[in-house]
């Protein structure tokens, strides 16, 4: 896996890079600023781009901005996107172009090595990977939904890692039940809010956000 | 009214030592309109913070209810008194202690009214010379010419109460001006304020000019008589030996009589000066001021921006904060749980590479609570908040090993987090004096004007300071940056090194 890194902070910036070097991960190019990241991106097309949310000069959504562009210059590239803490407005503009290969995490989760590389993975494939964070606030906002109320409290566990754009084989390994038991939730959860079931991740994880984000802007 | 508690802080920096009595002078002085105010300030005796508050020397402006202002007492011959009553009674260390203090306090307010009086001497000349030009048009005026001249009159008029309000309000308490005043003769005529600036201008010609003069002479008196036995034997006979202008020195006897007179003539400027000096302000403070039933429209509109600005700055100070908590002391923290991470990762295949690790990721912690405490001293060095900016320079200077001055005058009160900004900018100037300069002495000035605090800090070392080389200054130059301000070194090799800033005030 080819990646290239764009964080300002030079100390993040080598500790990343020296962890991922540590896991045999190819890291081609880092960069310090949005610019040199889009650079470095058109120069090494890698198949990951990790990058930081707060670069300079303005120190604002860079990070947000260069994710958009390098999407736009090249749409099979998986961005991974760090941000010092949770902004709905940037998830929300980081997602509207669909959820193929993009993830937004929390910088923390960076040290939960095996968590971060499987969000890494996943989002290389093309997967999703979005902060628990995120879907909790997400979650908050949109308690008063009669609908919502309906899912039994396994039901909700689930559909909050569906959120994060886990798969059925990680969602059974972290609550520690059998992939069929997972299925029947997800069938159940599909029916109680009304959405029609899909079968391929990215699509559920769409589905399911797009829901919870609708419920939010309605509340 | 709370709109016009603002005024006072505009006189002068924070109040160093926030007495009841200071508190009480401080509302009698700002809590009421400014006509209203100066009358109960003057018959309740109250030596007006303003007159007489504030301790002399370098810091003049520590601003009404300041270490100076002695409520109640009749200015400084009462202080003398209750001085001179310790010194006999117990004479025991405090007591001197006291006598000391209360002696250079009865001495700085003396100093202050004294300049205060001739710095008022000079516009009462100028009174003078417009209440002439005012009565010569009014006379013109009955044959038709002077109706030429009533408008350039007018206006003279009105730029000599401006400048008698700024005068006054560096001394004291601001006088807040009223509305502008018409220049046009018709409109003049039945102007309040036009009749109020004409009684001043009547007044401070005269008891001002006289006031100013008394105190002037005072002052010639008690020199001259002070140093007589260093020059009698050389002046001409005929001359009168002493001030009052009878009596002759013969002998060293009576010269040196004549220098005990001097004393006579100092304790007249300790006790009466402070009190002259009240006096000849009254009529200013009590006419040029806005009137009770003044429209303040203009005033509100005024204390409106400075609000804006001084809320300007403080998210300013705000966005600062957050940027460096989260871009600085977070990411290092965020670097910590990396390594940590990576570390764990690494134990079991390879014990040495994760020691490694978990030694950088210790220093990495250990940068992140260094940068944690920086931040947390860069919201506002406490000292800042006990002291003022003129204390707190002073406690800054007393610490640099290099011998420095420091010269406050700052009437007007800044924005805190600019403040701390100034604060910051001559800690760090002063810690390179001493680390690279080989300076022998440094100075600090720091003044404000027009809403612009402005500093300088000067060393007499070999120059070449060169910002790139310190970190220390980057930071210092993004810090004014974000509060508008400018930053300029000029530091030539062989010195002298040279660093002006200018801020907003953001008040």
């Amino acid at each position: 896996m080819r990646i290239v890194i764009a964080e300002d902070d030079p100390l993040l910036r080598e500790g990343l890079a020296l962890l991922l070097r540590a896991e045999s991960l190819d890291v081609v190019a880092t960069a310090g600023t949005a610019d040199d990241a889009l650079k470095a991106i058109d120069e090494h097309a890698p198949d990951v781009a990790i990058l930081d949310v707060r670069m300079p000069p303005t120190h604002t959504d860079e990070g947000i901005v260069a994710a958009v562009e390098a999407r736009r210059r090249h749409p099979d590239l998986a961005v991974l996107v760090l941000s010092a803490y949770v902004e709905q407005t940037f998830a929300t503009e980081l997602l509207t172009g669909g959820v193929r290969g993009l993830g937004y995490l929390l910088k923390e989760r960076v040290g939960r090595v095996e968590e971060f590389l499987d969000a890494l993975r996943r989002v290389a494939e093309g997967g999703t990977a979005i902060d628990p964070e995120v879907v909790a606030q997400l979650f908050t906002r949109s308690r008063e939904d009669s609908r919502l109320e309906r899912l039994s409290p396994r039901e909700r566990e689930v559909l909050a890692l569906m959120a994060e754009g886990l798969g059925n084989t990680a969602i059974a390994e972290r609550l520690v039940v059998t992939d069929g038991a997972v299925h029947k939730h997800i069938r159940s959860i599909f029916a109680k809010l009304d959405l029609s079931p899909a079968d391929q991740v990215d699509r559920r994880v769409a589905a399911v956000l797009r829901y919870l984000d609708d419920i939010r802007r309605r509340g | 009214m709370p709109t016009h508690d603002t005024p006072r802080d505009t006189s002068g920096t924070r109040p160093s030592r926030d007495t009841p009595e200071a508190r009480d002078e401080d509302r009698a002085h700002g809590g009421l309109p400014a006509y209203g105010r100066t009358r109960e300030g003057v018959a309740a005796g109250s030596p007006g913070g303003a007159a007489a508050g504030g301790p002399g020397g370098s810091h003049r402006y520590t601003g009404p209810g300041g270490p100076g202002s002695t409520r109640g007492t009749p200015g400084s011959g009462g202080a003398a008194e209750t001085g001179k009553a310790g010194g006999t009674g117990e004479a025991g260390e405090a007591a001197e202690r006291d006598l000391r203090a209360v002696a250079a306090r009865a001495a700085k307010d003396a100093a202050r009214g004294l300049e205060q009086l001739t710095s008022g001497f000079g516009t009462a000349m100028m009174a003078g010379v417009v209440l002439l030009a005012t009565a010569f048009t009014a006379l013109a005026c009955l044959v038709g010419v002077g109706l030429l001249f009533a408008p350039v009159v007018l206006r003279v008029l009105h730029a000599l109460a401006r400048r008698e309000r700024d005068r006054l309000g560096r001394w004291g308490a601001e006088v807040i001006a009223p509305e502008r005043p018409p220049t046009r003769l018709r409109l003049a005529v039945t102007d309040p304020t036009t009749r109020r600036e004409l009684v001043w201008l009547v007044r401070h010609s005269t008891l001002g000019a006289l006031l100013g003069l008394v105190a002037m002479l005072l002052m010639l008196f008690a020199v001259r008589d002070a140093t007589f036995p260093l020059w009698w034997r050389l002046a001409p006979r005929d001359i009168s030996s002493t001030s009052l202008g009878f009596g002759v020195a013969h002998s060293w006897a009576d010269a040196l009589s004549v220098a005990l007179l001097a004393v006579g003539w100092i304790a007249i400027i300790l006790g009466l000066v402070p009190g002259m000096a009240r006096l000849q302000g009254e009529p200013g403070r009590r006419l040029l001021s806005a009137g009770p039933d003044a429209d303040l429209s203009l005033r509100i509109a005024q204390l409106t921006a400075t609000r804006a600005a001084a809320l300007d700055a403080h998210a300013t100070e705000l966005r600062r904060i957050e940027r460096s908590l989260h871009d600085g002391t977070q990411n290092r923290i965020v670097t910590v749980t990396v390594l940590l991470g990576a570390a764990r990762r690494m134990v079991a295949r390879d014990p040495a590479g994760a020691e490694e690790l978990l030694e950088r990721a210790q220093s990495a912690a250990e940068q992140a609570l260094a940068e944690l405490r920086t931040v947390a001293r860069g919201i506002l060095p406490p000292v800042l908040a006990d002291r003022g900016l003129a204390g707190a320079l002073d406690g800054l200077a007393a610490s640099c090993p290099v011998p420095c001055r420091i010269d406050v005058d700052a009437p007007q009160r800044c924005a805190a987090s600019v403040e701390a900004t100034a604060y910051f900018v001559v800690a760090e100037a002063l810690t390179n004096v001493a680390k690279h300069s080989g300076a022998h002495h440094a100075q600090v000035t720091v003044r404000t004007r027009d809403g612009r605090l402005w500093l300088r800090v000067t060393d007499d070392g070999h120059g070449g300071a060169d910002e790139d080389g310190g970190s220390g200054l980057v930071g210092i130059r993004r810090r004014i940056a974000a509060h508008d301000g400018t930053l300029a070194l000029a530091s030539p090799r062989g010195g002298p090194t040279t660093l002006e800033v200018e801020l907003p005030c953001g008040l």
